[in-house]
């Protein structure tokens, strides 16, 4: 069976074949054989090559969490986007044109409405969550085409919020 | 000594509050808001009295639903646990007049340490060291000039209407100050519309190092040494230890005696924190008085043996505190580290949701102070600190590699969580030498990327996960119930549930 995962920003595809109480592996062009046991509903235990690797697995919606070696990791299908903002900054640019929520949380504040125009760094929405107000700002100069949440709305993460579009010259 | 006694909080720490209670055979009233109704510390406490809606102001900080919670269910006193109404004079006041006891100091007390100004004048009243600062502000620069000189080198700027570091100006040499005083002024005016400035001494680089203290309703005092906890992410604690790797014995006592002294100048009673920073030269001044139990109180209750919740719980019933200060010891070494919902890999952004699995470390040595479980939805409304994992071993390398080892056997899924970053702090090679300040993190983990990719294990991690669908797609649609059809027949299934009360 074929499987394709987005994993730590990069696309890959692995291949399991069940022979007998062992599979082969192929990923990538590496091959394997893993001796693979499910222990609970969360937890297997893998030995490959020798070495023992107890595991824990979750999934939640299409995402798969995985913890081995003392990390964690989250797979997805590929194809989608991880992520619609920039890391280390104090406060979130929205990328793009399409604003998506950073975290789950209650939207607080849209300082604007449909229609007006907006600067560069100027406050799209806030959204908070424990306690910690997150500012999310414009990247761009241009318009708010559409507001897609009220204010004491709940949000995932990933929800989109506002959608800009350039300023016509 | 009390019979019931209603927790006035959530989490790690109601939890752990229903944990001393139920060994001292009093019985637990937790209260919870909506957001909270199957939280961990509902499940363990033997009453539960719903208080509101989720936002905290309509709940846990709600001191009229509190107070009718602990009447209609005869609770005889009140623990406030840390944060919400912990530190409310107007709280503690309520309480005296409703006749419950306030677990925590007595409100004039309370009022006096929670007014910063009142406090620093109270101590140094007191002969306690505070960061020595201009006490007004000065006409000329020849003024300025004179003071900086006489508290020495580099010196602070600070805007007197002060906040958000808005004014601030860290002055190394003489020739830096008028200019320095000029762009304070300057930012002053546009953030608060007033132009003031003062300076104080600027400490650089230092230790954040705190005294715990029990005092009983009488006034005994004694200390049960220090925490080190300069291990801070934007002014919040995130590891805490002792004993401090900065503290010999000469220097503990003489801090001890100090924190001691702070706490009878405040005629202050039940368990209380006294802050300290030290600087370079070992000098230390007075922060503040945390009048509450604190978040890292376990490191204490790891090295001298002593259960703090207990003491709050007996010096509150009026019990005389019988722990003497010469028979207190410090033995080994404990360190704690907050485990917080947040994604250090996303500017440590909030990540509230359901904890898909869970499983928390254990062994010799090792304590986990927790308030969820699996299947646990962490709600958007409160802190995010889930929990703490706290170890204790004979020396620091020893708790420090214990410290590791349990934070690489603990698993959260399904939410963000700052173990991993936890466990970089731990190994990082000034961490291990025992060089903390509060400029640690800023200094060591400024744009932390996470831990180096390993190919094998991205290799594993995604065999895996693989194995996860492949096992799924084998049992095919009928899997998910082929093994709890099995349990189903159990004779213990069968025969229906128990129910108590009729409901």
């Amino acid at each position: 069976m074929d499987f394709e995962y987005l994993i730590e920003g990069q696309v890959r595809r692995i291949a399991l074949v069940k022979k007998g109480a062992i599979y082969v592996v192929r990923d990538g062009d590496v091959v394997f054989e893993a001796d693979i046991r499910r222990i609970s509903e969360h937890e297997v235990m893998m030995i490959v090559g020798g070495r023992s690797y107890p595991v824990s697995f979750a999934r939640d919606g299409d995402r798969t969490f995985v913890f081995l070696e003392g990390r964690e990791f989250v797979l997805r299908p590929p194809g989608e986007d991880a992520g619609g903002f920039h890391r280390g900054e104090e406060k979130a640019l929205g990328e793009g044109l399409v604003i998506k929520a950073p975290m789950p949380g209650k939207v607080i504040k849209i300082p604007v409405a449909e229609g007006d125009e907006v600067r560069k760094n100027q406050t799209l929405i806030i959204v908070e969550a424990m306690k910690m107000e997150n500012e999310i700002k414009s990247a761009i100069e241009g318009v708010v085409k559409k507001v897609f949440v009220k204010v004491g709305e709940l949000v995932d993460s990933e929800k989109m919020l506002i959608e800009l579009e350039l300023k016509k010259e | 000594m009390f019979k019931k006694i209603l927790i006035a909080n959530r989490g790690e720490i109601a939890v752990r509050v229903v944990r001393a209670c139920r060994e001292m055979e009093i019985a637990a009233v937790a209260v919870y808001s909506d957001a909270d109704r199957a939280a961990l510390h509902v499940q363990l406490a033997d009453e539960a009295v719903a208080i509101g809606p989720a936002p905290a102001v309509e709940s846990y900080l709600d001191m009229e639903r509190i107070i009718r919670a602990a009447h209609g269910t005869g609770a005889e006193a009140i623990h406030p646990g840390y944060g919400f109404l912990a530190e409310n004079a107007d709280f503690a006041r309520l309480c005296e007049k409703e006749r419950v006891v306030f677990i925590g100091p007595r409100s004039n007390a309370l009022e006096l340490v929670g007014d910063k100004v009142r406090a620093r004048q109270t101590m140094e009243k007191a002969g306690v060291p505070i960061i020595p600062g201009m006490k007004s502000i000065p006409d000329t620069m020849a003024e300025f000039e004179a003071a900086a000189r006489a508290l020495g080198y580099p010196v602070i700027v600070k805007a007197s209407a002060g906040g958000g570091g808005k004014g601030m100006r860290i002055v190394a040499e003489e020739k830096e100050l008028i200019p320095a005083l000029e762009a304070g002024r300057r930012e002053a005016k546009s953030a608060f519309g007033d132009e003031s400035v003062y300076l104080e001494k600027y400490l650089d680089e230092p230790r954040h190092i705190e005294f715990q203290v029990l005092a009983d309703n009488s006034g005994h005092t004694v200390h049960l040494f220090e925490r080190e906890c300069s291990i801070q992410r934007r002014h919040q604690k995130i590891v805490e230890e002792t004993p401090s790797p900065a503290l010999d014995d000469a220097l503990r006592s003489k801090m001890g005696e100090t924190a001691v002294r702070v706490m009878k100048a405040a005629g202050y009673n039940n368990a209380g924190t006294v802050e300290f920073l030290l600087d370079k030269d070992r000098n230390f001044y007075f922060l503040e008085v945390n009048a509450r139990l604190q978040v890292e109180h376990p490191v204490t209750e790891l090295v001298t043996g002593v259960d703090l919740v207990r003491q709050q719980i007996l010096a509150a019933a009026g019990e005389p505190l019988t722990l003497k200060q010469s028979a207190l010891l410090q033995r080994g070494h404990a360190i704690e580290c907050r485990i917080y919902a947040e994604d250090p890999l996303n500017r440590f952004l909030p990540s509230p949701g359901k904890i898909l699995f869970l499983r928390e470390p254990r062994g010799p040595g090792v304590r986990c102070d927790s308030g969820i479980y699996g299947g646990w939805n962490v709600p958007i409304d409160y802190d995010p600190i889930l929990a703490k994992l706290i170890v204790w071993a004979e020396t620091r390398e020893l708790a420090r590699r214990r410290m590791a080892a349990a934070l690489d056997d603990y698993i959260v899924l399904g939410i963000r969580t700052t173990i991993g970053f936890l466990k970089d702090v731990v190994q990082h090679p000034e961490f291990k030498a025992g060089r903390l300040s509060t400029a640690f993190i800023p200094k060591h983990f400024e744009g932390w990327q996470g831990m180096a990719k390993d190919e094998e294990i991205l290799r594993l991690a995604r065999t895996a996960a693989a194995f996860a669908e492949f096992d799924r797609a084998e049992r095919g649609t009928a899997a998910p119930g082929r093994g709890s059809r099995k349990s189903e027949a159990s004779p213990w299934t069968t025969s229906g549930r128990w129910r108590i009360g009729g409901a």
